[in-house]
């Protein structure tokens, strides 16, 4: 057990250095550098000294190996630099919006979960039922509309026409006036849509996931002979086929912890979620080369732990690895 | 369209200084007619959308108009532009030029302060400027305008006297002035000046203050009651809120979450006579100084001959792209000059749309469909090329496909490429690329120099079309040394026609801006080629009507407003 998570470890140590090679090599050899993107195609005549000067200060006159070990250097003492964009610290930055994505995301894919789960679970037991049918249908209707059409027809809806929840922003312009209760109130309100938005369709997913693994595991042999041996229906479906379903689960959860950090992008945008995902755009938009490793960096860590905590779950889960991995 | 295609669809817009236009001469609604005839109140909160969250609130090293538009609130500038961008007083109440525009001495107003209660010094000036011009600034775009400037002959005169001197006398460098926005050496001369605005410590010497700036979020200034200036704005507190998309943006204008907003050409088309909004909502739309052109890479043999470029822009069907993709809200265009612009030529033609003259031009060149492959050739080779487009917009897709079609009757095959942003600049300005669709936002200042002088091919320049024409060169080398307005105008008007017949650019289009503002803010006024603000007075005439009784935002912000500013 010790010795998978630690072999696990290294692993994860080699994968997120190739990450951080990628991430710069490719970040670079994208065309265009920050200090293209000030001076644009306009006719301006940017002073060449001070267009010297900002390259020397990202070290971008640097060959880029060497580019690649300051930035190094920077990651390993938690320094990603300054924001070419706006000159803050992109580790403030992060830390500021960081929270923002992951509160939103959070709680679209819980409920998406709590919800999605459960329905699945229920309708892989009798595949074929109207309930699994009708479900079917009703998550894929809902998987293939387009989020951006989805944000903007609750957004005309809730926000314009009934003038119930708030058109933008995490808080109202007013909100530091508000008292404690009113302010917390102010905030939920402010979620409630990119929340429907982000989670609607992540329904689907985690009801298709769970139902085709209750629906593999189902058929099995040993929950035949759980059934022939006269175990009623609720043991033989808890005890026998929904924990081994769970395996399929603990993947899609690692699987998603990316996505609670890169964010939707889109939602973000239309609901002026001030998060990560708009942030990592407009920072690969602009060329803003700190920020956008810095995000990766952040991403990638994330990632790995999230796999290297569905591997111990696993684990924890299948007695055949927790056995394979005591005995290596 | 969205912020973000914006941005890419103009590349020069985040950099280049330049406002938006109106014209005066279209039967376009102007406010002042529309509003009630009452006499300004003073008072009240305007609500006003950033497109783009502000990088800085430091003056000198601004990169967008929105660091400007915030900045202009703050801060007084040396001149002022009014509605015609004609130099105005502003922080100087007087200025001379001398030594052939090497030499520009100010008098700086009496009674200007900081918001801290010291008076503005001519030193405050010559530091700004010393700011400026220290690489170690990073002054990107005051650093380009005063490229010139020659601190050895810089100097204060008195307390309120600077004399300011630069290397070559340029008539557009009067203009630079406008974006020149003293700040305070008592200051910020001390401590790391590229972060030293970031802490909400503002002192300024512009009609506001500043209340609280949160990234991402908002910014919010307010009436500073004793201002030093001429002229009191009437609005006591400005709200900025970052709305960086335009379909929410538009949301937040009918609910009047924000008071004013430019809209996307299809929604201003498709809303602008709904009687539902109409009540609440004054939609304006003018022209400003900005166009979309194709550019021709006169180094690609094909686009050498200017009887080529000609015959091509012939294929180019501008009507129909004005009726059918903007619905009749967009001009044709005679050459680079505009008419908000002194320097236009109003006797400058209009190429217009023939595609069997552009046929007969290619057949008298030698260009025939030799092997019946619908292709015209010549020497073996086929009329093809490619056309870069930036990616993100619908727009640059549509015309690119439209001018596809007519040539393929002609018998051109044009190929489309879809590039991103900050790749195709970095294209361009290394000259690989054949034609390329782009737009331009334009300076007041109507000094063609740097996009089709000879001497300004990239990187010195943006010539990235390789344009070279002596007689061009002559007039444009005589027109940036002219102090004279009227000499100067008959110059440019000789080049217009000049550019016209050259056509290193097939002028394509001039888009009008569209927007809508509150039908409660009154005062709003459109100066002829920057549109609605940072000209003088501009958004310091603005006001607002009394709110009907307890709006929550408006009276809770004041309450803000107040608490914060203690």
């Amino acid at each position: 057990m010790r010795a998978t998570i630690a072999r696990r470890l290294l692993y994860a140590v080699f994968t997120f250095f190739g990450i951080t090679v990628a991430t710069f090599a490719l970040i670079h050899s994208v065309p265009g550098d920050p200090v293209s993107f000030y001076t644009g195609a306009a006719g301006m005549n940017v002073p060449r000294a001070a267009l010297d000067a900002l390259r020397r200060e990202h070290h971008l006159d640097e060959p880029l190996p060497v580019q690649y070990l300051y930035w190094v250097r920077g990651v390993t003492t938690l320094d990603f630099g300054r924001s070419i964009r706006d000159r803050q610290p992109v580790a403030g930055t992060i830390a500021a919006k960081l929270p923002r994505t992951l509160l939103l995301n959070g709680v679209a894919f819980a409920i998406a979960a709590m919800i999605g789960i459960p329905i699945g679970l229920w309708s892989g037991r009798r595949p074929g039922r109207l309930l699994d049918r009708g479900s079917a249908v009703i998550f894929f209707l809902l998987y293939s509309l387009p989020t951006f059409w989805v944000a903007l027809l609750l957004m005309h809806f809730f926000a314009v026409r009934l003038e119930w929840l708030p058109l933008f922003g995490i808080t109202s312009s007013y909100h530091d006036e508000l008292s404690t209760g009113a302010r917390l109130l102010d905030r939920v309100r402010h979620m409630i849509l990119p929340v429907l938005t982000l989670a609607y369709a992540q329904l689907a997913i985690f009801a298709r996931f769970s139902r085709a693994a209750v629906f593999e595991v189902i058929r099995q042999d040993f929950i035949t002979t759980a059934r022939a041996k006269g175990a009623g229906e609720g043991v033989v479906l808890w005890h026998h086929a929904f924990r081994n379903a769970l395996l399929p689960l603990i993947t899609l959860l690692g699987l998603t912890v990316p996505y609670l950090l890169s964010g939707g992008v889109i939602v973000e945008e239309i609901f002026q979620w001030d998060g990560i995902g708009r942030l990592y755009f407009e920072s690969i938009r602009t060329r803003d080369y700190p920020t956008t490793m810095a995000l990766t960096v952040v991403t990638a860590v994330a990632t790995l732990l999230a796999s290297l905590l569905a591997d111990v779950l696993y684990a924890f889960a299948d007695p055949r690895i927790r056995l394979a991995g005591g005995s290596a | 369209m969205d912020p973000v295609s914006r941005w890419i669809v103009a590349p020069a817009v985040v950099l280049l200084l330049t406002l938006i236009a109106c014209d005066r001469g279209e039967q376009v609604a102007t406010p002042e007619e529309s509003v009630d005839e009452s006499s300004p109140r003073s008072g009240g909160i305007l609500y006003r959308r950033l497109d783009v969250d502000i990088s800085t609130l430091n003056p000198v090293l601004f990169t967008s108009r929105y660091d400007l538009m915030v900045a202009g609130y703050l801060f007084t500038p040396m001149i002022h532009l009014d509605a015609d961008l004609r130099p105005v007083p502003g922080l100087a109440d007087s200025w001379e030029i001398e030594d052939e525009g090497r030499l520009y001495r100010f008098k700086l107003n009496a009674k200007a302060t900081w918001s801290d209660g010291r008076p503005v010094r001519a030193a405050d000036v010559l530091f700004t400027l010393r700011k400026i011009a220290d690489p170690q600034s990073e002054a990107m775009q005051l650093g380009a305008g005063f490229e010139l400037l020659d601190l050895t002959r810089t100097r204060a005169v008195d307390d309120k006297t600077v004399e300011i001197g630069f290397r070559e006398g340029l008539a557009s460098q009067l203009i630079q002035f406008n974006y020149l926005l003293p700040i305070p050496e008592h200051v910020y001369g001390a401590g790391q000046f590229k972060t030293a605005f970031d802490g909400g410590r503002v002192v300024g010497n512009g009609p506001y203050t500043l209340v609280r700036r949160i990234a991402g979020k908002e910014v919010v200034v307010q009436k500073k009651k004793d201002w030093w200036g001429p002229k009191l704005p009437y609005l006591d507190t400005v709200w900025f809120k970052t709305l960086s998309s335009d379909s929410t943006a538009w949301n937040a204008a009918k609910i009047g979450e924000i008071d004013e907003t430019m809209v996307p050409s299809d929604t201003w088309l498709r809303e602008q006579n709904n009687p539902a909004l109409k009540s609440r909502l004054q939609f304006l739309r003018f022209y400003g100084l900005a166009y979309n052109y194709i550019g021709w890479n006169a180094r690609n043999p094909l686009f050498h001959d200017k009887r080529i470029r000609r015959a091509l822009g012939m294929c180019l069907d501008t009507r129909s792209i004005i009726t059918n993709l903007y619905g009749g809200t967009a001009r044709a265009m005679a050459g680079h000059f505009l008419p908000e612009q002194w320097a236009y030529n109003p006797s400058t033609p209009v190429l217009e749309f023939d595609t069997s003259a552009a046929k007969q031009t290619f057949t008298s060149l030698g260009w025939l469909d030799t092997n019946g492959d619908g292709v015209i050739d010549k020497d073996g080779r086929p009329f093809q090329f490619e056309m870069t487009i930036t990616a993100g917009s619908t727009q640059a897709l549509a015309v690119a496909q439209s001018f596809q079609a007519s040539l393929k009757q002609v018998g051109v095959q044009m190929d489309i490429a879809t590039l991103e942003g900050a790749t195709a600049i970095q294209r361009i300005l290394a000259g690989n690329y054949q034609a390329v669709y782009l737009s331009w936002d334009l300076d007041p200042d109507p000094d063609p120099y740097p996009l089709f002088h000879s001497s300004q091919f990239p990187p010195r320049g943006s010539n990235f079309v390789y344009y070279s024409n002596p007689a061009a060169d002559q007039l444009m080398e005589r027109g940036r040394r002219e102090l004279d307005v009227e000499k100067r105008r008959g110059i440019y008007q000789q080049l217009h026609l000049i550019l016209a017949d050259d056509q290193p650019y097939t002028w394509v289009i001039q888009p009008s801006l569209k927007w809508v503002i509150n039908e409660r803010v009154h005062g709003v006024k459109i100066s002829r080629g920057w549109g609605l603000y940072i000209w003088y007075p501009a958004q310091f005439d603005w006001w607002v009507s009394a709110p009907p009784g307890g709006e929550r935002a408006q009276t809770s912000a004041a309450a803000a407003a107040a608490t914060d500013s203690r």
